[in-house]
């Protein structure tokens, strides 16, 4: 199989994957009909790389799935994607799963205790501190 | 590395909103936005940042949410120098921590309201007033790649200039279709850089966002006064035409920018289906009317 040919079998069964989807959100309708946006001119006139629309595009939907996975109130979902930039959308579908916060408590034991506990003394961390 | 602080100081007059379980991260906002002038309450930044099943929020929700209560989230470089200066100009900065290590995070949202001494004094948690040593400050924060932001109103600029970061920040308003905050902000941009193409054109854009196709024709078309060939602008100048009805117009300005785009292969694509769309537009019009027509729809 051709590589172009391989890419765009990936790229059907990503957009069946989000056609199928209960939470497909509308945001590739009139995806090709915009101005040119302020990112594009701005990369341009400073010489820097572009990224490509469409695959923002795809990514929010793919976002809006992942946030309704993690038990976000449906009516909310298209707003809350929709209020991010391009490159949050990047980021966030590299790394969704990363950078989750929370006061999570401490099922520490042991070793752990203990190496955790000298690092706080000498002021490396903060991790007893309540929250 | 420190903070280098001078005196002391502490933005003592910033509210505080003690945190329910693992809600640190709107707890966090409300503090910086409120204290920015927002009316906003718990309940509904929970809605626009919590994530139920991972008991936490998104760096990424967080600047969103920001600019749908209409500030600008302005991310700080990196150490203490942009922190402080921030504190001076009287905001308070909202940070990412990784409270544990590399290996064991525990990740944590707090706000920074003073420096002084060597002591960093934070809204966290639980806690109206918490001191930490500075060296641990700057230790969790690094962890945390240094990740932090202030929330600025559109007549605000950051304490730290730095002109292509705060117009990409700009840029990312219209991404999320802030098109008013936008508007706002790129007019400030272009009282500060009276010749910036990139700021006339993001408010132009921002103008075309929000439907006003008549201004959004006149700033295109002072911008082209400027840089006639500029493939972007005369694009999107065609575009309003075609909203307004001025579809020869329109259609001559596109050719205009298919020229200036030729070299440039993704303004080419873009100028290509906004020809194409043109096209279509007269075609309606023409099989409406029966005539050629460039009046309004």
């Amino acid at each position: 199989m051709s590589r172009r040919t391989k890419a765009a079998n990936g790229r059907l069964a990503v957009f069946n994957l989000v056609s199928v989807s209960l939470i497909s959100l509308g945001f590739m309708q009139g995806a090709a009909a915009g101005p040119i946006g302020t990112q594009a001119l701005l990369e341009s006139e400073i010489g820097a790389a572009r990224t490509a629309r469409l695959d923002v595009l795809l990514e929010r939907e793919d976002i809006a799935r992942q946030l309704a996975a993690f038990g976000v109130d449906p009516t909310e979902i298209r707003q809350r994607v929709a209020a991010m930039s391009d490159a949050e959308i990047a980021a966030l579908e590299r790394r969704i799963d990363a950078r989750l916060v929370g006061g999570d408590a401490l099922g520490v034991i042991g070793a752990v205790f203990l190496v955790l506990l000298i690092l706080e003394l000498v002021g490396v961390t903060d991790v007893f501190s309540k929250i | 590395m420190a903070i280098d602080a001078g005196a002391p100081r502490e933005l003592t007059e910033t509210p505080f909103f003690p945190q329910e379980r693992y809600q640190c991260g709107p707890a966090a906002l409300l503090t910086v936005l409120t204290q920015s002038g927002v009316r906003t309450d718990m309940e509904t930044l929970v809605q626009q940042v919590y994530l139920p099943a991972r008991r936490g929020s998104l760096q990424a929700e967080l600047t969103a949410a920001t600019r749908r209560a209409g500030r600008i989230p302005w991310r700080l470089a990196p150490g203490g120098e942009a922190l402080v200066a921030e504190l001076d100009a009287g905001r308070p900065v909202l940070v990412l921590q990784n409270l544990g290590v590399g290996w064991w995070p525990r990740w944590h949202y707090a706000v920074v309201v003073g420096v002084g001494g060597d002591r960093v004094i934070l809204r966290s948690g639980t806690e109206r007033r918490r001191v930490i040593r500075s060296r641990t400050f700057l230790a969790t924060w690094r962890r945390a790649g240094f990740w932090g932001f202030v929330a600025l109103r559109p007549d605000e600029m950051p304490a730290v200039p730095d002109r292509d970061r705060w117009f990409r920040t700009l840029s990312e308003l219209e991404e999320a279709g802030q098109y008013a905050l936008a508007a706002e902000a790129w007019e400030r941009a272009l009282a500060v850089w009276p010749g910036s193409a990139v700021a006339l054109f993001g408010l132009a854009n921002s103008q075309y966002g929000l439907g006003d196709w008549a201004a959004a024709e006149a700033s295109y078309r002072r911008l082209l006064a400027a840089r006639p060939g500029l493939a972007a602008a005369l694009n999107n100048r065609a575009l309003a035409l075609m909203r307004l009805g001025r579809l020869d117009e329109a259609e001559s300005e596109a050719e205009r920018a298919l020229a200036a785009a030729a070299g440039e292969p993704d303004f080419e694509h873009a100028v290509r289906e906004t020809l194409a769309q043109i096209r279509a537009a007269r075609e309606g019009s023409q099989s409406r009317s029966g005539r050629p027509s460039s009046t309004s729809r």
